[in-house]
């Protein structure tokens, strides 16, 4: 162990140029590209996360439509279900009212009918009785209007009781 | 013990052995260097590229321990230097040293090496060409020397006035001391680089002479002189950065 200083001077010298080469040639393009390459990664790790929320949005837009279409098809079922009811009432009353009509028709008729027969025979028995009175009555009473006026007026007196 | 082969060159003293041994580091460093940033990649890194990457981002964390990285990013690239130099030549002198041996005067480039000038008829010197080169005090003292500087001269630089200050602190008494403290830092950083690598290298010689025996040993005392190398790189590099934060950041809770 010696003490030379030209050694420590050549040490010096060549340290001095072996930074000088490194940091000009090889560390500087070495920092460059770490540099590029941290912010590649922090690109990426933005990117994910932009995405990530993204697909979170997409899951809530999802959960939300679903929720809307199961809304509007419970809204569907309960408006068919008025629907058809109402349809079914009307189409009852309908029904009920045609019955209704039918019946009070038929019961109308009943009464022209009965009406009419009731007409036809009193005015069959009016003729009836006169002809009858008249053979009966031909010499003593004339067939003049007073005394046929009479007899109707008796019969529309049975009539009226029939 | 081996000899350095030094001559004297117009009366210049010239250690060819380290001359020879910090351009085989040198060039080792660099080569490895521009391998690893000869094919750059941003998406898709080569595996040199990977390490260098690897031991940029060890330095970052040594620095980052030593200070904030936003103030230390300057120094990446000297804590990067120094670890790789100091590495490398640490690990050199581990796979084999060459050493010849002189009988007489023998004369290198026209000039006589020194430990062979006065050698008698009979004695022989053993001159040692390859080792590390941090297992020579002088190249160390270098580093050293550089790191002190450095230190000075950037605590006067950012710091200003507040550098001065640490000398007299806490009392103007304690100014020696500072002083004394502020010089024992380069000879530490030397010495210990030294020594370590030096104590390694001897250790090596001495179970070399054990023979067939030592091999066991030679192999398990390589193996922890590997370690021991990247040890000393990382505290160098780690006790620079330390002595540049300690000069340079003024902490104002420290007053």
């Amino acid at each position: 162990m010696t003490i030379v200083w030209t050694n420590i001077l050549f040490s010096m010298i060549a340290f001095g140029i072996l930074y000088i080469l490194l940091n000009k040639y090889a560390f500087s393009k070495l920092f460059g590209v770490m540099e590029k390459r941290r912010e590649l990664v922090m690109q990426q790790m933005d990117e994910a996360a932009k995405t990530r929320e993204q697909a979170v949005a997409y899951v809530e837009e999802q959960k939300q439509a679903l929720q809307q279409a199961r809304q509007e098809a419970q809204q569907i079922i309960q408006q068919s279900q008025v629907t058809s009811s109402n349809q079914a009432d009307r189409l009852m009353e309908q029904a009920k009212a045609e019955a209704d009509r039918l019946k009070n028709e038929a019961v109308r008729d009943i009464a022209n009918e009965k009406n009419k027969a009731v007409e036809a025979l009193r005015s069959e028995l009016g003729t009836a009785s006169v002809r009858i009175a008249s053979k009966l009555l031909e010499k003593e009473v004339k067939a003049d209007g007073e005394q046929e006026q009479l007899v109707d007026q008796y019969l529309k007196e049975v009539g009226g009781r029939s | 013990m081996h000899e350095m082969p030094l001559i004297y060159v117009g009366g210049i003293p010239i250690d060819l052995s380290a001359v020879l041994m910090l351009v085989v580091s040198c060039v080792i460093v660099f080569v490895l260097a521009m391998l690893a940033v000869r094919n750059l990649s941003v998406e898709n890194p080569g595996k040199l590229q990977n390490f260098m990457e690897w031991v940029v981002e060890f330095v970052q964390g040594i620095i980052s321990s030593a200070m904030d990285l936003k103030k230390g990013r300057p120094y990446i690239s000297l804590g990067l230097t120094l670890i790789l130099f100091i590495f490398v030549s640490n690990l050199l002198g581990l796979p084999f040293s060459v050493i010849t041996e002189a009988e007489g005067p023998v004369t290198i480039f026209g000039h006589v090496i020194e430990a062979t000038k006065h050698l008698v008829h009979g004695e022989h010197a053993e001159i040692l060409w390859w080792k590390s080169p941090t297992a020579d005090i002088n190249i160390t003292a270098g580093l050293a020397i550089i790191v002190f500087l450095l230190m000075n001269f950037l605590g006067i630089k950012n710091n200003g006035k507040h550098y001065f200050k640490h000398f007299v602190e806490p009392f103007p008494i304690f100014l020696p001391l500072n002083i004394i403290e502020n010089l024992a830092k380069p000879v530490a950083l030397a010495i210990r680089l030294f020594a370590n690598i030096f104590a390694g290298e001897v250790l090596i010689t001495v179970i070399l002479k054990l023979g067939f025996v030592g091999i066991p040993f030679l192999g398990v005392w390589q193996g922890f002189s590997i370690f021991v190398g990247a040890l000393q790189a990382y505290i160098f590099t780690i006790l620079t950065m330390v002595y540049i934060a300690q000069y340079t950041i003024h902490e104002e809770e420290a007053h």
